[in-house]
């Protein structure tokens, strides 16, 4: 696998879409190609933020963080 | 649109936030130091958007609220994980919550439920991506905005398989037996859309 082809196979692998037979050979790249590949694929997890941020924000219900606050204050008390 | 060429750095497209607010990093380091008040502030600026992509996977307003919940109790448990070389802090709670929600729904096996939802929803739902072309009709940030011209250029089917991969967390495999394509042409579908979209991303940064 050429690093073009790595590029691809990273952009599929941070979206969980690469199979089984092509995650063995894409580890097999990501080890070859070393801290270029590691910098690459943190890039690629961009696309997570990007496709969240194209959502419309949804409303929460209100007692939530009221409830999660209390029980991270319980947590920390602890 | 102004396009400016960065191939170099990495592509970040968090909001602007107002003047003399925190950025995210600086709050993750608060939790980390388990600072409750830079949670709260954490959640107040990422609780719309999170909870848009979990409703998005399970399609389910009360499962989401908890699972929302149960996101940020593991982001104030986690924050120590967190490190700043591997990413923005929003990209990692995305991470997390998206990985969440799609064990959240295969656990409880509710597939054929959320099928239904998504069915009916798709229909309604103003924020979808594919055949979605009332985007003038509704009021989007700015960056929300950017970011989906990018993603409505694409043909819808890549549309569609981007999102049955990420938003329901669908192999190559289930998306080919869901749309009743050729394997191969499911593949070419997710590369394409994603190269476009990654390299649409990296042009608009100069914009965000």
């Amino acid at each position: 696998m050429n690093f073009k082809e790595f590029q691809n196979q990273s952009r599929l692998y941070v979206i969980g879409a690469l199979e089984t037979e092509e995650l063995e050979e894409f580890e097999k790249a990501r080890k070859k190609f070393g801290k270029k590949a590691e910098d690459y694929i943190g890039e690629c997890y961009g696309l997570h933020e990007a496709f969240a941020l194209s959502l419309r924000p949804a409303k929460s219900s209100d007692g939530i963080k009221d409830r999660l606050m209390a029980m991270v204050r319980a947590r920390k008390e602890v | 649109m102004r396009v400016t060429k960065s191939r170099t750095r990495p592509f970040s497209v968090t909001p602007q936030l107002e003047p003399g607010a925190p950025s995210d990093l600086e709050l993750m380091k608060a939790i980390q130091a388990e600072d409750p008040d830079a949670l709260s502030q954490l959640y107040d600026r990422y609780n719309g958007i999170l909870k848009a992509l979990i409703l998005r996977v399970i399609h389910n307003e009360a499962e989401a609220d908890d699972l929302l919940q149960e996101i940020f109790m593991e982001i104030w448990n986690q924050a120590k994980n967190f490190s700043s070389q591997k990413g923005k802090p929003l990209g990692w709670m995305v991470t997390l919550a998206r990985r969440r929600a799609i064990d959240g729904l295969r656990k409880k096996q509710a597939y054929a439920r959320a099928e239904e939802r998504l069915q009916n929803e798709t229909e309604q739902q103003p924020d979808a991506w594919v055949h979605n072309s009332t985007e003038e009709e509704i009021v989007l940030s700015d960056t929300r905005s950017l970011i989906r011209q990018v993603i409505s250029g694409l043909p819808p089917a890549q549309q569609e398989a981007i999102d049955l991969a990420f938003f329901r967390g669908m192999s190559q495999r289930e998306i080919a037996a869901k749309t009743n394509t050729p394997l191969g042409t499911v593949k070419t579908r997710l590369e394409l859309g994603l190269k476009k979209i990654y390299d649409g991303l990296k042009e608009l940064k100069g914009e965000l």
